[in-house]
């Protein structure tokens, strides 16, 4: 197994107490694979990302527990010199925002020959061509002559495609993608998308794909784990999770989908409002949202149930779940 | 289609490019707005799609009277509201309201949500005399779905989904006839946009309101919407019946974009073909001649460099009276299916065939 994530746990400390962001996180990607992480915004599945890269700003962030395991060896027990030869080599990261992401005052080509000075000791020409080519691999129109811009002169588009060239560089084992495509237009979404999984199966990589969007995982996924209030709710193989979701979050967010044989009706809607993460509710946190909760539910923490070998639901009805009776 | 309560004819919007700073001289234009016309009928939801920078926010703007167009004109009532200023601009104005798409950036943040609700009587005292604003506001917070006691709360104490219907609220204030909403719900959590639209439908039956409704996602666009226009690059490139421009689409963007949307049906992944648009929207300071979509467009040809395009039933349509028939802006419009965003056919057999 590439990368194995065991019970991990992750707290800030705030002003008006503590947050249990990632509150026991398990989850596995093999090499070639594509996992996608399915939360909305405050589930955890970007602190999750953080953590496992090892980039979580602590303080405020504090590991709680838990191992990360890339090849068998666990990251959180490493000094910060290993982790950071690890980090960019063996895993790299995409970040959202491509502006931010990248220096400004450094053109991209030096951004990208960087990568081949600081971890393989490259003089800069041989880094410079390196990050011609790279660029040609993304490609990007004309790499030669736009080596020496700057980020600000490329479309947004082409900023990402620069994000993931830069990720490929060092031909990472592992990559995890934080909403990659979220901040783009869907054609040019559609072209970054067919590349990231053109490049993953010629590496045959391993990626997490982290993304609130039900379309692109459906699009991409070999596995899905959807995240609520810190935990995976749901952990299933991609096809299986569309036809029959096992979990009523899960099922609630497919139901909301607006869908042709639904115009001028009602959409289905999940009713709430996602937990505040300083008063997460006890037992189950989707009880309070749940067609199905009852006595149980708002006292016991349900476990991650085996739904079949593949597959996990933390519902203490899952079976009525996954038998329709928690839609709409 | 319903009695026109909007009508817009070559609307139109630059910002001049200037350079030197003692004597400015223009020397270019950005073409956000470019000619677009369409009329929008009572009760009736028109969506507008689009990608970033393709002038729908701008048009938003415009309807709103936010933004003066550079030409064009909006016809409320018959009347031309551009060309308005003073009382009966203030009298338009009340009947035309905006729900903005950030729901933190379009409240202030120092008044109470009572005040944020309110404040259209303070401009428009007509329609409520001061006594009965606070009975006003708890009702309008009412019909949003949010508890009358909030009405002295501060915009930082509601969630995402609470502070977008507080926006609505007091977009309602006023009864005004056209709501104009721009991307109301893309910045909120799938979970809570459900629960957006649900609302802004009931009160479209309640209030008879009409909506220009901008977004860029095509599956929620089409939920919402009778009628559908595609922007590109400052125009309309196709518009229609929502069965019309998804089912069947003439115009090559509006087909690569709805191809481009990904489908939530993993089972969908093999059986569509998707059409991979080449390279970027140009710069709307500098939009190719003919049509605008020639330099990303695979039928395009010597023609379409030439001559602009305009937006009518496409003449290899004309006699026809299906669902083909309808305003397209291309030489070579021709029907190509795509799997629609939203459809998930019972029997799984949503195709994908081109014919």
């Amino acid at each position: 197994m590439l990368l194995e994530v065991r019970d991990l746990h992750v707290e800030f400390r705030t002003r008006d107490g503590v947050v249990h962001a990632v509150n026991g996180v398990t989850c596995e990607v093999d090499a070639g694979e594509t996992l996608a992480v399915l939360g909305e915004s405050g589930s955890g599945k970007s602190v999750t990302a953080q953590a496992v890269m090892g980039i979580l700003d602590t303080p405020p962030g504090r590991i709680g527990g838990g191992q990360v395991l890339f090849r068998g060896t666990d990251l959180l027990t490493l000094k910060e010199e290993e982790r950071r030869r690890i980090r960019g080599a063996e895993m790299a990261m995409i970040f959202q925002d491509a502006l931010s992401a990248l220096n400004p005052v450094m053109t991209v080509g030096d951004q990208l020959g960087e990568m081949f000075v600081v971890h393989r000791g490259m003089s800069r020409k041989a880094a410079r061509a390196k990050a011609v080519e790279l660029m040609d691999r993304v490609r990007i129109p004309a790499a030669g002559q736009r080596v020496g811009d700057y980020p600000h002169q490329f479309s947004g588009g082409m900023r990402q495609r620069i994000m993931i060239a830069m990720a490929l560089a060092l031909e990472p084992a592992l990559i995890i993608a934080d909403e990659p495509t979220t901040a783009l237009d869907v054609t040019v979404q559609a072209q970054v998308m067919d590349l990231l999984a053109e490049l993953q199966h010629e590496y045959g990589m391993g990626l997490v794909l982290i993304t609130h969007d039900l379309g692109v995982v459906a699009d991409v996924a070999d596995r899905i784990a959807v995240m609520y209030a810190g935990r995976i709710v749901e952990s299933a193989p991609v096809h299986d999770i569309y036809k029959a979701p096992a979990h009523p979050y899960t099922r609630g967010l497919l139901d909301s989908i607006p869908r042709l044989d639904r115009k001028g009706r009602e959409l289905y809607a999940i009713k709430g409002l996602p937990p505040n993460l300083l008063a997460v509710p006890p037992g189950c946190a989707f009880h309070p949202r749940c067609p199905l909760a009852r006595d149980v539910c708002r006292t016991d923490v349900p476990p991650p149930y085996e739904v079949s070998g593949t597959r996990t639901s933390a519902c203490h009805f899952w079976k009525e779940c996954l038998d329709g009776r928690a839609g709409s | 289609m319903a009695e026109p309560v909007l009508e817009v004819s070559g609307l139109v919007k630059h910002y001049p490019l200037t350079r030197g700073v003692l004597f400015r001289k223009q020397v270019g234009a950005v073409r956000a707005v470019d000619g677009v016309d369409f009329t929008l009928g009572r009760g009736e939801t028109l969506g507008i799609v689009g990608e970033s920078g393709c002038g729908k926010s701008t048009v938003a703007r415009m309807l709103c009277n936010l933004e003066r167009p550079t030409a064009g004109a909006i016809r409320y009532r018959g009347e031309d509201i551009t060309r308005l200023s003073g009382r009966a601009l203030k009298a338009v104005r009340r009947n035309i309201q905006m729900v903005f798409q950030d729901p933190y950036t379009s409240l202030n943040p120092r008044m109470t949500v009572g005040d944020i609700i309110g404040e259209p009587y303070e401009i428009h005292p007509e329609v409520a005399p001061k006594g009965d604003r606070r009975r006003r506001v708890r009702e309008l917070l009412d019909v949003v779905g949010l508890d009358p006691e909030y009405a002295n709360r501060y915009p930082h104490q509601f969630s995402g989904g609470q502070r977008q219907r507080i926006g609505i609220a007091r977009a309602l204030a006023l009864r005004p006839e056209i709501v104009v909403a721009d991307e109301p719900v893309s910045a909120l959590d799938v979970s809570v946009q459900a629960q957006v639209i649900n609302l802004m439908e009931r009160l479209q039956d309640e209030f008879e309101l009409s909506y220009v409704f901008i977004a860029h996602d095509l599956s929620i666009v089409r939920h919402i919407s009778d009628r559908v226009g595609v922007m590109y690059l400052g125009r309309i490139v196709e518009i229609g019946t929502d069965e019309q421009i998804y089912d069947h689409p003439t115009h090559p963007y509006t087909q690569a974009l709805l191809s481009a949307v990904p489908v939530p049906d993993p089972d969908a992944r093999e059986r569509r073909e998707r059409i991979l648009l080449p390279g970027d929207v140009p710069s709307p300071a500098d939009i190719p001649s003919g049509c605008r979509f020639r330099t990303r467009c695979w039928k395009a040809r010597e023609r379409c460099a030439l001559e602009v395009p305009p937006l009518a039933v496409p003449a290899e349509f004309r006699h026809d009276t299906g669902p083909a028939a309808h305003d397209s802006a291309c030489h070579f419009a021709a029907e190509l299916r795509v799997v629609p965003p939203g459809e998930r056919d019972a029997d799984g057999e949503s195709s994908t065939s081109a014919y």
